[in-house]
C-alpha cells in the first residue's frame, strides 16, 4: 500500500524511534543498577567492612544523574503514544492502556516513593530502612521493565484479545499478559540491564585500576562482578536464542529480516538452511545480491535440528515484508557483542584463577583493563540495536498481523513532526552530553574516602526530619572571614 | 444488557473522580514545586537557587511522578480520550515535556557542574516556567473541546478498514489549540504556580533566611494576583463554556456554597500567610485547589472533555475497567502513604546554606 511509506508516516516512526532509543539510553542502567547498589548495601551491613559503603556511596552518585536521565526522558515516553500514535493508543486501549496504567501505578510511583528517600534519606531514615528503600528501587524498577515488555512484547504477538468495534477488547487477560514474546522477552531484556550494569561497573573499576587511584579499592569490586558476569553472559546468549527460536515461530517476517532468509526452499526444492553471516539484501527483488553462507546454521539455530524448515521472506506479500538492512545488521551487531562480552568474563576469570587478580598484576595487562573500559560502552550499543530489530523487524504492523503502522499514526502535519524531531534532537542530546559529561566529572573526582561513614559518630546522622547538616556552600562564606 | 451499562458507567463515573484526585494531589504538590522554580528566577545568585532545589530534592521527582500516574490512567480507562487528547495537546505537550526535561536534569547537573552552572540554575527555572505556563494552555485548551471525526486519521479512506468509522479521531489542525482562553490560563497558571511556590518556599525555609523573606514578599503580591485571576477565569469560562450556564441555574445554592468555601480558603491562607503560619497557609491553598478543580469537574459532568468526550464514550468496555478496578484500586491509598512518608522524612526546614548536594 502506498499509504505505508509516505513522510508523515515515516516521520513519526522517526519522531517514536527517536524518543525511545534516547530513553533506553537510561533506564537500563538503572534497574539493573539498583540491584548491585542494593547488594553493596547489603554487603556493607553485614560485613561492616568501610569499602562496601564507600563503593555503594560513589556508584549511587552516578546512579542519580542517569536517573533524573531517565525520568527526563520518561515522561516524554508515556505521552507520545498519545500524541505521536492517537488512533493506535485508542485501538489498543482495553489492553495497552491498562498495561500502561498498571506500570504507572504499581510500579513507577512505587519507585518514585523510594528513590527519593534512597539517594537523600542517609542519615535522616536508618540503616535498615535505607537498605529497605534501595531494595524497593530496585524491585520497583524491575517492575516497570515488566510492564513495558507486557506491553512491548504483546505488541510482537498479540493473543488473549479479539478486535471489536474497532478496539482490541480483552478475552483472556492470562494468555495477553503472558503472550509468547514477553516470556521470553523480559527475561532477554531484565537481564540485559544486569550486564549492562556490571560492565558499568567493571569499566570504572578497570579505569581506576589503570590510572592507579584506589586500585586495591576497586579491585575488591572487580573480582565480584567478572565472577557475577561468568554467569550472566553465557546466560544472556542462551536466552537470546531461546528469543530467536520465539520469534521465528510467531513472527517469521522478523525472523527472516534479521536473517537475510528470502527463499524457504532452495530452487531444487529441499529446504533453504543456510544462514548469512554477511549478505546484502535486495528487499525489492526479495533476495540477497551477495552473501556468504554457512549451510544448515539457520535451521539449527531456529528449529534446532539438522534439516528444518525455516519460512523465508518469500512467504509473504511485498507489502507485508520489513526492510531487511536494520534488522540483519542490526542483529549481528548485538549478537557479536553478546559473545565478545562472554569472551571478556571469561578472561577476567580466567586471570583470577591464575592468581593474576591483584591491582599490581592487572596493572601489567593494560590491554584486558582497556578492552574492560571499552567494554562498558558495548552492552550501550547491543541494547540499542537489540531493540531496533524488534521494533523494525515487526514493521509494516504496530501490533502484529493486526494493525498496519499507518493506520496508528495520529492526525499531524509534517510540519509538527519535523518541529517534534528537531526539538527532541535538541533537548535529548543535550541531556545525553550533559549526563555523560558529569559522569566523566563524577568518576574523575573518585569515590569520597574522607567524610565519617554514615552512622558513625562525627558523621551527618541524625533523627528523621533532620536538615541538612553539611550545606555544601557553606565554605566560601568561611573563606570571608580569613 | 441493561446491567452492565449500568456496571460500566459507575465503573467510568469511579475512574472520573480518582483521576481528579490524581490531578489535584498532581497540582498542589508539583504546582508548589514548578511555582518554586520560578521563584528561583527572581533570586540572583546561583547558591540561593541550589538552595530552591534542595528543598525539594527528596520530594520533587515522586510529585512530578503523579502527572504520570495521571496520564497512565487516562491511559488505562479512557484509551480514547487518551488518543484523541493528547494529539489535539500535540504542541502544549512538546513545550511543556521540553521544560519538564530541562528542569529534571538540571538538579544533577547544577551540583556537578564548574563553568556551566549559571546555564543550568536558568534552565532550572525557565524549565519550570515553560512547563507550567505550557500546562496550563493544554487545560485551557482541553476546557474549549475540539473538533473530531470518524475515518483514518491520516485523511485517508481505505475499505474495509476495521479501525476507521468506528473509533473519532482528533481532527483538527496541530495549532487548533491556540485561543485567546487557553493563552490566559496559561497565564493563569503561571500566577498560580508562583503562589503555591512562594508558600511552599516560605514553608520550606527557616524564618529569619533572607530567602524566606522574598518568598513572604512574593506570596503576598502573588495571593493578590491569583485572586484576580480565579475571577477573571470564572467571568470568562461562565461567558464561553456551555456547561457553565449549570451555576447559576437549579443548583445554584450548591455553586454559591463552593464559592464561598474558595473565597473563606482565599482568606485564611492570606491571613495565616500574613501570620507566618506557613504550613497552615500551604495547605489552605491546597484547599483552593481541591474545591476549584472539584468545580470544574463537577461542571463539566458528564463530560471528561467538554462537549468532546462524556465519560462512558471515552472509558475503556467494562469488563476492562473492572480489571483496573479490581487490580489497582488497592494501591491508590499505599501510594499515597508513601509519598506522605516521603514529604515528612523531608519535612525539616532549611537556609540559603544548603546545597542540593547534601547527598
Amino acid at each position: 500500500m502506498i499509504i505505508e511509506n509516505t513522510l508523515p508516516v515515516l516521520l513519526s516512526r522517526l519522531d517514536f524511534a527517536f524518543i525511545t532509543s534516547m530513553h533506553i539510553l537510561w533506564t537500563p542502567v538503572t534497574i539493573g543498577m539498583s540491584w548491585l547498589l542494593f547488594f553493596l548495601e547489603a554487603a556493607w551491613l553485614k560485613t561492616g567492612n568501610e569499602h562496601w559503603y564507600r563503593l555503594q556511596r560513589f556508584f549511587e552518585k552516578l546512579f542519580i544523574v542517569n536517573f533524573g536521565a531517565g525520568v527526563a526522558t520518561g515522561v516524554t515516553m508515556e505521552m507520545a503514544f498519545g500524541i505521536l500514535y492517537g488512533p493506535f493508543s485508542q485501538a489498543v486501549g482495553p489492553f495497552f492502556g491498562n498495561i500502561l496504567g498498571f506500570e504507572t501505578i504499581t510500579a513507577f510511583m512505587y519507585e518514585a516513593g523510594f528513590i527519593g528517600l534512597m539517594i537523600f534519606g542517609w542519615g535522616k531514615i536508618g540503616k535498615g530502612m535505607h537498605a529497605f528503600a534501595t531494595f524497593n528501587v530496585a524491585l520497583s524498577s524491575s517492575l516497570s521493565a515488566m510492564w513495558i515488555l507486557v506491553a512491548n512484547g504483546w505488541m510482537q504477538s498479540p493473543t488473549g484479545v479479539v478486535l471489536k468495534n474497532g478496539l482490541f477488547q480483552v478475552t483472556n487477560w492470562w494468555t495477553a499478559i503472558f503472550n509468547p514474546n514477553f516470556n521470553i522477552g523480559f527475561p532477554h531484556m531484565w537481564i540485559a540491564t544486569v550486564e549492562l550494569a556490571l560492565f558499568f561497573f567493571a569499566a570504572v573499576s578497570a579505569w581506576f585500576i589503570l590510572k592507579n587511584r584506589h586500585a586495591d579499592l576497586f579491585t575488591k569490586l572487580l573480582k565480584p562482578t567478572l565472577l557475577a558476569l561468568i554467569i550472566v553472559t553465557p546466560l544472556q546468549i542462551f536466552i537470546g536464542d531461546e528469543l530467536g527460536r520465539e520469534v521465528a515461530q510467531d513472527q517469521p517476517t522478523s525472523l527472516a529480516a534479521m536473517e537475510g532468509h528470502f527463499h524457504t526452499y532452495l530452487p531444487d526444492g529441499k529446504p533453504n538452511t543456510a544462514w548469512n553471516l554477511i549478505a546484502i539484501p535486495d528487499v525489492a527483488a526479495g533476495k540477497n545480491l551477495f552473501s556468504i553462507q554457512i549451510p544448515h546454521v539457520l535451521s539449527l539455530l531456529e528449529t534446532h535440528t539438522w534439516d528444518g524448515v525455516v519460512t523465508g521472506m518469500d512467504h509473504f506479500a511485498p507489502n507485508d515484508r520489513p526492510n531487511v538492512w536494520v534488522p540483519f545488521y542490526a542483529f549481528r551487531l548485538m549478537v557479536s557483542i553478546g559473545f565478545f562480552l562472554f569472551l571478556m568474563a571469561l578472561w577476567g576469570n580466567w586471570l583470577r584463577l591464575r592468581g593474576q587478580m591483584t591491582a599490581e598484576k592487572l596493572r601489567k595487562n593494560p590491554l584486558f583493563l582497556r578492552l574492560l573500559v571499552f567494554s562498558g560502552f558495548l552492552p550501550y550499543l547491543a541494547v540499542w540495536t537489540g531493540w531496533w530489530t524488534r521494533e523494525i523487524g515487526r514493521q509494516p504492523w504496530v501490533v502484529y498481523n493486526l494493525m498496519r503502522t499507518w493506520q496508528g499514526v495520529s492526525h499531524m502535519g509534517v510540519t509538527a513532526e519535523s518541529v517534534w524531531l528537531i526539538g527532541y534532537i535538541i533537548f535529548e542530546l543535550m541531556v545525553w552530553g550533559g549526563a555523560w559529561y558529569f559522569f566523566t566529572r563524577v568518576i574523575k573526582k573518585g569515590p569520597d574516602m574522607d567524610s565519617p561513614v554514615i552512622g558513625t559518630p562525627g558523621s551527618d546522622a541524625h533523627q528523621a526530619g533532620g536538615g541538612f547538616a553539611k550545606p555544601t556552600f557553606a565554605k566560601p562564606t568561611m573563606h570571608k572571614n580569613l | 444488557m441493561n446491567e452492565i451499562f449500568r456496571i460500566h458507567s459507575a465503573l467510568g463515573s469511579f475512574w472520573w473522580i480518582l483521576l481528579g484526585v490524581f490531578f489535584v494531589i498532581y497540582i498542589i504538590l508539583d504546582g508548589a514545586d514548578l511555582g518554586a522554580g520560578v521563584f528561583s528566577l527572581l533570586l540572583n545568585n546561583e547558591n540561593d537557587r541550589a538552595a530552591i532545589m534542595s528543598a525539594m530534592a527528596g520530594t520533587w521527582d515522586a510529585n512530578e511522578t503523579w502527572l504520570v500516574v495521571a496520564g497512565g490512567v487516562i491511559f488505562g480507562a479512557f484509551p480514547l480520550v487518551y488518543g484523541a487528547t493528547f494529539n489535539y495537546l500535540m504542541i502544549p505537550l512538546m513545550f511543556a515535556l521540553w521544560g519538564i526535561i530541562s528542569r529534571a536534569v538540571a538538579f544533577e547537573f547544577h551540583v556537578h557542574a564548574k563553568s556551566s552552572r549559571k546555564f543550568w540554575g536558568f534552565m532550572f527555572g525557565f524549565g519550570s516556567l515553560i512547563a507550567a505556563l505550557f500546562a496550563g494552555i493544554a487545560l485551557g485548551a482541553t476546557l474549549l473541546g475540539f473538533p473530531m471525526s470518524t475515518g483514518n486519521a491520516q485523511g485517508i479512506q481505505v475499505a474495509n478498514d476495521p479501525f476507521v468509522n468506528t473509533v473519532p479521531h482528533f481532527s483538527g489542525t496541530a495549532l487548533s489549540f491556540l485561543s485567546p482562553f487557553s493563552i490566559w490560563t496559561g497565564i493563569g497558571a503561571l500566577i498560580a504556580g508562583g503562589l503555591a511556590g512562594t508558600l511552599y518556599i516560605c514553608a520550606r525555609f527557616e524564618q529569619n533566611d533572607p530567602i524566606y523573606k522574598k518568598a513572604h514578599q512574593s506570596a503576598t503580591l502573588f495571593s493578590y494576583l491569583a485572586l484576580a485571576a480565579v475571577v477573571i477565569t470564572l467571568v470568562w469560562s461562565y461567558a464561553i463554556m456551555p456547561d457553565a450556564a449549570r451555576w447559576t441555574g437549579n443548583g445554584w445554592f450548591g455553586w454559591l456554597i463552593l464559592l464561598v468555601a474558595i473565597l473563606i480558603s482565599a482568606y485564611k491562607m492570606m491571613s495565616n500567610h500574613a501570620a507566618n503560619r506557613d504550613f497552615a497557609a500551604l495547605l489552605w491553598c491546597g484547599a483552593i485547589v481541591v474545591f476549584m478543580w472539584g468545580g470544574m469537574w463537577a461542571t463539566n459532568f458528564p463530560y471528561i472533555i467538554p462537549q468532546t468526550w462524556t465519560i462512558s464514550a471515552g472509558a475503556n468496555p467494562a469488563n476492562d475497567l473492572a480489571i483496573l478496578t479490581l487490580f489497582m484500586t488497592g494501591f491508590v491509598p499505599v501510594m499515597i502513604m508513601y509519598n506522605a512518608y516521603q514529604i515528612w522524612v523531608f519535612r525539616k526546614r532549611i537556609t540559603h546554606l544548603a546545597g542540593y548536594e547534601s547527598h
